[in-house]
């Protein structure tokens, strides 16, 4: 299938993408070009015109100065072979590694991934559990949004008419044991269900844990149930059990994803397996 | 003529299209283009059942760029169908024959736009306003078989195409001599054959006058006769030519774009071509039955199945295409590879408004050997017995009766098969007779479990239950004092198998000279005699002997010093006979092949995954005439069955399918076939295969389900009854055991 027709301008700054975004109100940004294409040859997305932000060298960095800061352009595969990544937050790492198959992990962007909000993708869920601020910028000027905050429903998100994400900041998790584990679709490998974990251990005690699920839902959601059924236990069995049960009971039933292949209770069920297997990865 | 040292067969020749087909020359009918072509689009179905009170094109004929547009009117003879001629070529009002005003699932045409565009044909589609009469649809096959239910043929009572009774020994007696019994009802549903080539094709009128179809199909004869009963033409007024064809299974032995095609191209002297999408590929062929069998059966103490009693229902859909033909075989292959000397089998196939079922890679076998190997393995349970040892002592023998009461055709080799597959699996085999089963490796992950589980069956080679079977070849001989070359005609459809290939090398084989003099001419209505098709694994066996009959004639004329000799020959294997209705006695085929299955699967007990760890498929082919595309039949076999019984999942909702795509039908890529998949190649000659070949191609997909069922059960203690065995399913199953319960 094709995509209907389009106009195509190539921007060499953010300044100019922002200028460029303000001055034709339906254009759209492309990245990585691995969600939007797609979209647009299904005829499910349209624009008249497509701004190329794919060659801004400032959106591409991934720096380690405290927190973790990565350019909006930095690709999957980029991010899942980075040191500081894997340092910071292994989960992370894990998560850009699982992502689809090699080409779409050297195409896609880790922006252009959390600015589809697709519920089936894999990196929002690691960013929701480990705190994680999405920076932007517009012609009003730059704001930082909070990962929780962002993902508002299916592919909507906080971002404003005109704005461009430039990075996506973590914090330092390496402290932490962080994971993420995956049922992936068998023809896409996109998420069924995926769950990312951060614990604060202190000997085989989880002081504290964070958890977010993706893939259930219409957005990557925190489990606070699963949160306080593992926080002040050391993970044995029972815990694993209270938590699995915990966050199926926090998946708000309206907001289950369903389909042909993976209906509602298949991916209810999942849930608390796949957090059981990201607890275990993560205390490995 | 045989010959003892083999010169060309039983050798892996590269296959002859594998360079084009890889290369991306090798033109499929989607690619091939003629100068001023039109371009066809379909209007479907809109409803499942109901009556076409009218179709009005006016508004589609207004559009510009719109150069005609088609209905039922305009259809000389408005019907078609493999075996029987039961579905109008498009529905609608205008016909004699009673009945073609409606249509009965939504896949039937209603019309076809012709434009100077393929986006000027899709335009107009919805413009042409059809008008329709609802009337009542029925779904499930089993209320379809009841009298109240709405009848959607005429003369064609509660539905029922067909109805096959088997009536062997004695049942009382049997149930008597029982001393243990196991019942089950077994489940499958679509499969669709997902071939890489979506329907396509090209039609024009030749330099000699004649409605051309270029095309994919499995018969280009039967091809051609239903084009010309449609059309009301002479048969040598159309002709069918099949280049590459990209993968068949059976889905393209019914029409698809062939009519239409040439309906408007007779009409408008144009050349006309059509190309699917891949979704409207899926919504339009028939699939594989969904089949529903209960069964009872009923062993002694000592092992011997001594009752076997079985009701199969399958749906056909809105029409037959070949579903009398698969049921028939169905009835035959549900009491298994077993001698058992009572048996009782009611088989049925019902018209429903689904989308229509038809031939796919072992034509109802699959379905059958899943009851009956399941029934084996219940059995050999409840007995305490081994699997493969309580197999052995019920597989048929040299001289067996079939249920039909016939003996089977000489060359039985289930026994053999069965032992090397067992053997390979680690099986072994304690003194005398007692086998002992291998038990798989525990996983370290508690979350795991493995199983394994074995089954064998059988299948017939060519058509069978008195159907005319034959295949015509002609060899040409061309040189002075040596031969030259070497022309052989042989129709045979090349679906991707390698028969054009292995129909050079017995060529070169039976003339008795190197491959390179051979010249294959084929797939052509014009060029060719009729070949039959490629189905039932039986073109190697066909060809093959039409192929040496012709080259021994060749050769004859060649020492009588004709140039070019010139041999032609038809060959008719040993004659069949139909069931008889009460009873079921007959002579149902005159070669079969056999095979045996183990598999090895590692169950995930929490997300309900079957991976399959390795696969051993056991296969006597008679003779090996290319080893390598006899491994490549049986790896793509594997992996097809594969797909079948843990990933295929059509769903009809009242005959509409819901998932028409591969995003959304799920079919195994390279990240889920077996890790391993062993092919044990046996060569135990068939009396009247070409060199002892024996027909391969369907048997390697059948024990597969089966086998995985039983390692299934070895793994977790449960069986699965409903195919295809998905994770959701699998994980229902399983904790409702208490099984990966969280
Ligand atoms: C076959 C396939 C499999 C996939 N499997 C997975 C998977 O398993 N897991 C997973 O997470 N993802 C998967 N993806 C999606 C993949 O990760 C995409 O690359 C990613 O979601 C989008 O990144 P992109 O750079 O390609 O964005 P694009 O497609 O270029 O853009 C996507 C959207 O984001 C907007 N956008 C892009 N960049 C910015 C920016 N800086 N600021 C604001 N808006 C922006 C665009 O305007 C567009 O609306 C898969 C994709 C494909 C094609």
């Amino acid at each position: 299938m094709f995509p209907d027709k389009f106009d195509y301008v190539r921007a060499s700054s953010v300044d100019e993408a922002i200028q460029l975004l303000s001055q034709n109100e339906d254009a759209k940004l492309l990245a990585g070009g691995h969600s939007l294409l797609p979209a647009m040859k299904l005829r499910l997305a349209d624009a008249p015109l497509l701004i190329d932000i794919g060659r801004i060298a400032e959106l591409k960095s991934i720096t380690a100065n405290g927190t973790l800061k990565i350019g909006a352009l930095a690709t999957h595969a980029e991010i899942a072979g980075n040191a500081d990544v894997q340092k910071y937050c292994s989960a992370l790492a894990a998560a850009t590694g699982q992502v689809g198959d090699n080409q779409v992990r050297n195409f896609g962007t880790l922006g252009g991934n959390v600015a589809h909000a697709d519920p089936a993708s894999d990196p929002p869920t690691v960013l929701v559990a480990c705190n994680a601020t999405i920076h932007v910028k517009g012609s009003g000027g730059a704001r930082a949004i909070k990962a929780t905050d962002f993902f508002l429903d299916l592919y909507t998100t906080a971002l404003e008419a005109g704005e461009i994400i430039t990075a996506i900041e973590v914090p330092n998790h390496s402290g932490h044991k962080c994971a993420y584990a995956k049922l992936e679709h068998p023809a896409s490998r996109y998420a069924v269900v995926g769950v990312a974990v951060c614990l604060e251990m202190s000997g085989s005690t989880c002081k504290s844990a964070s958890v977010a699920i993706g893939g259930a839902t219409n957005i990557a959601m925190r489990s606070s149930g699963a949160e306080q059924a593992l926080a002040g236990t050391s993970l044995d069995d029972a815990a694993l059990n209270a938590a699995a049960a915990a966050i199926q009971a926090d998946l708000p039933d309206d907001a289950l994803m369903d389909d042909i292949t993976f209906p509602a209770d298949y991916r209810k069920a999942m849930s608390g397996v796949y957090l059981k297997r990201a607890v275990k990865a993560a205390i490995g | 003529m045989t010959k003892d040292k083999k010169l060309v067969i039983g050798q892996s020749v590269k296959r002859i299209d594998a360079h084009g087909k890889v290369t991306g020359e090798t033109p499929y009918p989607g690619d091939i283009d003629l100068e001023g072509q039109l371009w066809m689009k379909i209007r479907y179905s809109d409803r499942a059942h109901a009556r076409v009170l009218s179709v009005d094109a006016s508004q589609a004929l207004a559009m510009p760029g719109v150069v005609a547009v088609y209905t039922s009117l305009d259809v000389p003879v408005n019907e078609y169908g493999l075996v029987m001629k039961d579905q109008p070529v498009m529905c609608g009002p205008g016909g004699d024959k009673p009945g073609t005003d409606i249509v009965r699932c939504y896949m039937d045409y209603v019309a076809v736009v012709v434009a100077e565009t393929e986006a000027i044909a899709a335009q107009a589609l919805p413009l042409i306003a059809v008008e329709y009469e609802d009337l009542p649809p029925v779904f499930d096959p089993e209320y379809a078989m009841q009298p109240e239910a709405p009848q959607l043929h005429p003369n064609t009572p509660n539905n029922i195409i067909a109805h096959y009774r088997i009536r062997k020994g004695d049942m009382a007696a049997g149930w008597a001599q029982a001393t243990v019994i196991v019942e089950e009802t077994y489940e499958t549903t679509y499969q669709e054959h997902a071939y890489l080539q979506p329907e396509a094709g090209l039609s024009y009128i030749d330099e000699q006058g004649r409605v051309t179809v270029i095309v994919a199909g499995q018969w280009t004869h039967e091809d051609q006769e239903q084009i010309y009963h449609a059309l009301n033409l002479p048969e040598n007024q159309v002709r069918v030519i099949y280049p590459a064809i990209g993968g068949a299974f059976g889905g393209r032995e019914d029409m698809s774009v062939q009519i239409v095609l040439a309906l408007a191209a007779w009409k408008l002297r144009r050349p006309v071509k059509i190309q699917w999408t891949r979704e409207e590929s899926i919504l339009n062929h028939h699939k594989r039955h969904p089949i529903k069998i209960r069964a009872k059966w009923g062993a002694t103490d000592d092992g011997k199945i001594v009752a076997a009693e079985a009701t199969v229902i399958g749906d056909a859909g809105g029409y037959n295409y070949t579903s009398n033909k698969v049921l028939g075989n169905a009835n035959l292959m549900v009491t298994g590879a077993y001698e058992i000397p009572n048996i009782h089998v009611d088989t049925y196939a019902v018209y429903t408004n689904n989308i229509p079922t038809g031939a796919f890679r072992g034509f109802g076998a699959p379905q059958a050997l899943f009851a009956a190997e399941g029934q084996a393995d219940r059995l050999a349970d409840a007995l305490r017995m081994d699997r493969v040892a309580f197999r052995r002592m019920n597989v048929f023998q040299e001289g067996s009766l079939l249920s039909t009461g016939t003996p089977l055709p000489k060359g039985v080799t289930i026994d053999k098969v069965l032992d090397a597959c067992a053997a390979e699996a680690g099986w072994f085999e304690e003194p005398a007779g007692l086998w002992s089963r291998p038990v798989p490796d525990l996983p370290e992950d508690r979350t795991k479990l493995r199983g394994i589980g074995i089954a064998c069956g059988y299948k017939n080679i060519g058509y069978s239950f008195g159907y005319p079977e034959n295949s015509h070849a002609k060899i040409e001989l061309y040189g002075k004092a040596e031969i030259e070359q070497v022309i052989v005609r042989q129709a045979g459809a090349e679906v991707g198998q390698g028969a054009h290939t292995v129909f050079m090398q017995m060529a070169a084989e039976a003339v008795g000279v190197p491959f390179e003099k051979v010249k294959l001419i084929t797939a052509d209505t014009a060029e060719t005699g009729s070949a039959g098709s490629a189905s039932a694994s039986r073109l190697t066996f066909m060809a093959g002997n039409a192929i040496r009959g012709a080259a021994e004639k060749a050769l004859q004329a060649w020492k009588s010093e004709e140039r070019p000799a010139v041999g032609e020959f038809v060959y008719r294997p040993p004659k069949t006979t139909p069931y008889d209705p009460m009873t079921g006695r007959s002579e149902p085929n005159f070669a079969y092949g056999y095979v045996a299955q183990a598999v090895e699967v590692e169950v995930d007990i929490e997300t309900g995954h079957v991976q399959l760890i390795n696969v051993i498929s056991a296969n006597d082919v008679g003779m090996a005439l290319n080893p390598q595309l006899v491994q490549g039949q049986i790896e793509g076999a594997v992996v097809q069955a594969q797909g079948y019984a843990l990933m295929e999942n059509l769903i009809s909702d009242k005959g509409r399918i819901k998932n028409p795509f591969l995003s959304t039908y799920l079919i195994p890529t390279v990240l889920d076939v077996p890790l391993e998949v062993k092919s044990i190649i046996l060569e135990y000659p068939d009396p009247i295969g070409p060199w002892g070949a024996r027909g391969m191609a369907e048997m390697p997909f059948l024990p597969l389900m089966p086998a995985i069922a039983a390692a299934i059960y070895n793994a977790t203690g449960v069986w699965m009854t409903s195919q295809p065995f998905t994770p959701e399913k699998v994980v229902k199953a399983l904790r409702q055991h208490g099984i990966g319960v969280i």
